[in-house]
């Protein structure tokens, strides 16, 4: 798949507010809020490895497709395909506060 | 007399493992080529132990010693050369093998649709909540866990 097939699909999301495509080697694509943002690609990167080695007992694939990482505003959604990550903020809309 | 010490001792007792050789010599405790000279053809045959003693010596210095002069007559014919390059790489290939990982884990597929997968609806606010919730509780339960000391840990027996 070539870069612009890769971005494609992820401008039509809806409520995206900018997206990031990482391979092993750094970021290949990004646009939006998240233009050249490597600090969030680096600290993406990390989450989406760490959730990747929590493994359910007798499951040897990850047990999950998505990751979120929700905030008031806005949610990062992850997932990883054919060793690229994908990274899309989206605009939150439910507003309601969390209580802990 | 064109002689060396080939290794430091203390480096060889300490870490044997990188002292090894990979592929053993053949004959390990062999004398050198021109080292006859060192022994003493006049050894009174009476002394049993004092001759083992001397041996082991010899074994000891002979192995501790590069003899340069020796060492320039046991040249490597060209097909020598390769055939122990071949074994030495064949050897190294299969420690290589079960040397651990050092690069971190490739990253597993999680989907082959990345787009429909982004682009699905957010979790609902009230499962988050919820997850919220019951990580709040156990962080609590968690920090809330004590030792309750009952009773002296270490008692003496009563020894009559």
């Amino acid at each position: 798949m070539t870069t612009a097939a890769l971005t494609a699909g992820l401008e039509r999301i809806p409520d995206q507010l900018g997206y990031l495509v990482i391979s092993e080697d750094g970021v290949l694509a990004s646009a939006g809020e998240l233009e050249n943002d490597e600090h969030t690609a680096g600290v993406m990167m990390q989450m989406v490895r760490t959730a990747c080695r929590f493994r359910l007992p007798g499951s040897a694939d990850p047990w999950f497709k998505r990751m979120s990482v929700i905030l008031e505003d806005f949610a990062y959604t992850v997932t990883v395909s054919g060793q690229k990550v994908f990274v899309v903020k989206r605009h939150n809309n439910q507003h309601e506060p969390i209580n802990v | 007399m064109g002689c060396c010490y080939s290794s430091d001792n203390d480096n060889t007792d300490q870490r044997p493992e990188e002292y090894k050789p990979l592929i053993p010599h053949p004959n390990p405790v062999s004398k050198p080529p021109n080292g006859s000279d060192w022994v003493t053809p006049s050894v009174p045959s009476a002394r049993t132990d004092e001759q083992a003693l001397l041996t082991s010596i010899l074994t000891k210095t002979a192995q501790n010693i590069i003899d340069v002069a020796a060492a320039e007559s046991l040249l490597m014919e060209p097909h020598e050369y390769m055939d122990k390059a071949r074994q030495y790489s064949t050897k190294l290939a299969v420690l290589s093998n079960s040397l651990p990982q050092k690069k971190a884990l490739a990253l597993p597929s999680l989907t082959s649709q990345p787009h429909q997968v982004l682009a699905s609806d957010l979790v609902p606010y009230s499962d988050v909540q919820q997850v919220s919730k019951i990580a709040a509780y156990a962080y609590s339960a968690i920090s809330q866990i004590k030792v309750d000391a009952k009773e002296e840990l270490v008692v003496q027996f009563a020894i009559p």
